[in-house]
């Protein structure tokens, strides 16, 4: 970190902007696209053909998924590579002796260029992973930080901001949990209640997506109501965002027994199955009234056994679903700690300080300032209604997110690469 | 059979109930008594009659532990999704033929040619006409069934189960045509009952234990409560001009039908390992039958999808499954 303790804001982003590399910038050459991240999508692309001809022979439902995952990329590769080409083309004709042709090659390569800029620039959101909650509605936890009322107020302000954007946007959503600490009876400047906690949960597919860049501190500067002497107060306010799993249905889904999404779905040949009768002889022979049945789910080792009715049928298939029941409970439970865990690494509880805050929304300066993407915009209460400046905001999130996962495949790609070129050194005679 | 520890005895009228003391004998173990009495009680509960419950509780506990099947003392016995009702006289389903039935339905639904044709099914010595019904229920309308039993006690029964379970609602309403006539299988007169031009499904569940075998390895019950006929092949005239072992003239006789009839799959259950291998040899062994099937499977106790191959004496065979050795299946077209 640096020394100095203290570093005006045009400083502080001048050395921001040298350390970090701004890709999305940079991609606007072709020079600048990384080569491993066009090796990257050459790779996704090739799979895609592979398996959309493997398609054709015989369906797979996880094929198909698969497809469905690489046909982004593999599109976004084949326009890339086209304008790629034509640019190729338009190279040539530069050279070219006519006087007219060069001309019009010179006035179609401006926006030749800035298409495969943008065509770049999708290519490389195509590769970008999604996140695997992405699709999810989300829940938004809102908590004030330690201090006084001025932060409870606050946090009511981001409540109130992030309920009109929705409102705005036609996303439905639902007060989960909306606690007032009663105790104080005062409001803030423009009618705000000190909030205890706040749990607001977009019902919105790919709201996850959206608002996860949301979690982190929020900071707010500003004449508290309550401040007499009219001196600016620092508070900071958590927010939390969390996938919302949908309840399990009440009935059974047994409809959703054969798809490989659905938490229910086992994998037949991963059980093994065994009715409990003595060993010997069987058929004519005997006449065994045991009819229990023990299922064994094999990777979790998962037993269920089954004995109540006489009927060997019953109890088969009321071990069946018990056991998908089961394994539908351990898969919730395992992503709920996933969930759990991915709260603890945003923020913890202990952690909510004006520290590592991600925004700042200063009232005096009329100023919203993202940390993150370097973003400054002004009309704040436009942000706190939730209006198109806080839309910008998401945008600029958005990008910033997206270029910090295309760093993580960079270096990833890198890393992949390393070991390779030495391997192939070697193998040359 | 081995004595039991009297404390088991103690154990059982202590924790469960006198009765499962009572059932113990017939049970040999805490388990398998508690769960029968739990059984008993469920069928006292769920029919009427004008005796107490408790003196009925008595009566068929008592029943049971001389040594009755328990299926003759409740009167049935679920196979599948049916109830299916049993009385002396006629043999009682086991649950490894549930087991292939399910999965043989499995197999012809997988076929199947064509929705609007009916599949025929032919099943001899069809007893309490379980598969036949069992069929019923798990294939898709319509399907035509033809069930033949030497013995009218099994042909009524067989009868009394289809309306009893179709009054259950177990089976379609209005049943596709199902029939059950009695007939001896080893009779010249039986073909021209056969009009069918092709049967999908040939199969039969025959008596197949020898003599030797029925006084040593037979449990109790089945000794001495289910009949004989259902049993043990006692067809030595026969035997002696198909020329084959006692235990195995029946397969002979059903080969003999199966080339006849070309059905386009066949399916017997068997004692066991070395009874399968007989069969097989009698398949392989006739020209004529190795034509028309050129695939030929051993089913296990619990038969699946996936087959391993094993030499049996001279052949290379594919088992199914898992447990013992316990049908033999033939198939016309080389597709599983």
């Amino acid at each position: 970190m640096l020394a100095a303790p203290w570093i005006c804001r045009s400083c502080a982003r001048s050395l921001r902007s040298a350390g970090v590399p701004r890709l999305l910038r940079r991609a606007s050459t072709i020079a600048t696209l990384p080569p491993a991240l066009v090796e990257r999508a050459r790779k996704i692309a090739a799979e895609h053909d592979k398996l959309t001809t493997a398609l054709e022979t015989d369906f797979d439902q996880k094929t198909a998924v698969r497809v469905g995952e690489t046909s982004r990329v593999a599109t976004a590769l084949r326009e890339f590579e086209k304008a790629n080409a034509s640019l190729a083309e338009l190279g040539s004709l530069l050279e070219s002796n006519d006087a007219e042709l060069r001309e019009l090659a010179q006035d179609d390569l401006e926006s030749t260029q800035a298409q495969l800029a943008d065509l770049g620039r999708k290519l490389s959101v195509a590769l970008t992973p999604k996140h695997p909650f992405a699709d999810m509605p989300c829940l938004l936890e809102i908590r004030p930080g330690p201090g006084g009322t001025e932060g409870r107020f606050f946090a009511d302000s981001l409540f109130r901001m992030y309920k009109s954007y929705c409102d705005n946007k036609g996303y439905p959503t639902r007060i989960v949990k909306y606690d007032v600490s009663e105790s104080d009876g005062q409001k803030g400047s423009e009618g705000e209640v000190a909030l205890q906690e706040a749990i607001l949960e977009v019902q919105q597919t790919g709201a996850y997506g959206e608002f996860r860049g949301e979690s982190g501190m929020h900071r707010v500067q500003r004449v508290p109501a309550t401040e007499k002497s009219g001196r600016t107060h620092t508070s900071a306010v958590a927010v939390w965002v969390l996938p919302s799993f949908p309840e399990t249905p009440s009935t059974d889904a047994e409809s959703e027994w054969d798809n490989p999404e659905s938490d229910f779905y086992i994998d037949v040949t991963e059980v093994r199955v065994e009715t409990m009768r003595a060993r010997g002889a069987g058929g004519q022979h005997v006449n065994k009234t045991e009819s229990a049945i023990r299922l064994t789910h094999m990777p979790t080792g998962t037993m269920v056994s089954m004995q109540d009715s006489r009927s060997q049928h019953t109890n088969r298939r009321e071990a069946w679903r018990l056991l998908r029941s089961r394994m539908a409970q351990q898969k919730r439970e395992a992503r709920e700690e996933l969930a759990q865990n991915l709260k603890s690494s945003v923020l913890a509880s202990s952690q909510i300080t004006r520290g590592d805050k991600i925004r700042t929304y200063n009232y005096q300066q009329d100023r919203c300032t993202e940390h993150r993407s370097g973003l400054d915009v002004h009309n704040l209460p436009n942000v706190l209604e939730g209006g198109e400046k806080l839309g910008e905001i998401f945008e600029s999130v958005q990008g910033w997110l997206t270029e910090r996962d295309i760093q993580t495949i960079l270096a990833e790609e890198q890393a992949e690469a390393a070991p390779k070129g030495k391997k192939g050194k070697g193998a040359l005679p | 059979m081995p004595r039991l520890r009297p404390s088991l005895f103690w154990t059982a009228r202590r924790d469960i109930s006198p009765f499962a003391a009572l059932l113990l004998r017939v049970c040999r173990d805490v388990p398998s008594a508690a769960n029968e009495l739990r059984w008993i009680r469920e069928h006292i509960a769920l029919t009427s009659s004008p005796a107490p419950p408790k003196f009925r509780l008595w009566k068929l506990c008592e029943k049971r532990a001389k040594g009755t099947p328990l299926q003759y003392v409740l009167g049935t016995q679920p196979f599948g999704g049916l109830e299916i009702k049993c009385r002396p006289g006629v043999l009682i389903p086991r649950h490894e033929t549930e087991a292939y039935t399910t999965e043989l339905a499995q197999i012809l639904v997988r076929h199947q040619p064509s929705s609007s044709t009916p599949l025929s099914i032919l099943d001899l010595c069809t007893g309490t006409g379980c598969i036949a019904l069992g069929l019923l229920s798990l294939l898709p309308s319509p399907v035509h069934i033809h069930g033949i039993d030497i013995s009218p006690t099994a042909i009524s029964l067989a009868n009394t189960n289809l309306h009893h379970n179709t009054r259950l609602g177990l089976l379609p309403p209005q049943p596709s045509s199902i029939h059950f006539t009695p007939a001896d299988i080893f009779s010249p007169f039986l073909l021209p009952f056969l009009t069918q031009p092709t049967w999908d499904l040939l199969i039969s569940n025959p008596p197949y234990i020898s003599r030797g075998a029925f006084a040593r390895e037979t449990a109790r019950a089945v000794r001495n409560y289910e009949p004989r006929l259902a049993l043990v092949p006692d067809r030595d005239g026969e035997t002696a001009v198909l020329g084959c072992a006692s235990e195995d003239v029946f397969y002979a006789r059903l080969l003999q039908l199966a080339g006849i009839l070309a059905p386009r799959r066949v399916f017997f259950e068997v004692a066991g390992i070395e009874q399968a291998a007989r069969v097989v040899d009698m398949v392989r062994g006739d020209a004529r039958l190795s034509g028309f099937y050129p695939q030929v499977e051993i089913w296990r106790d619990s038969p699946h999808e996936e087959y391993e191959m094993q030499r049996v004496r001279n052949y290379e065979v594919p088992f199914r499954g898992s447990g013992g050795a316990r049908g033999v299946y033939l198939c016309r077209h080389d597709q599983r």
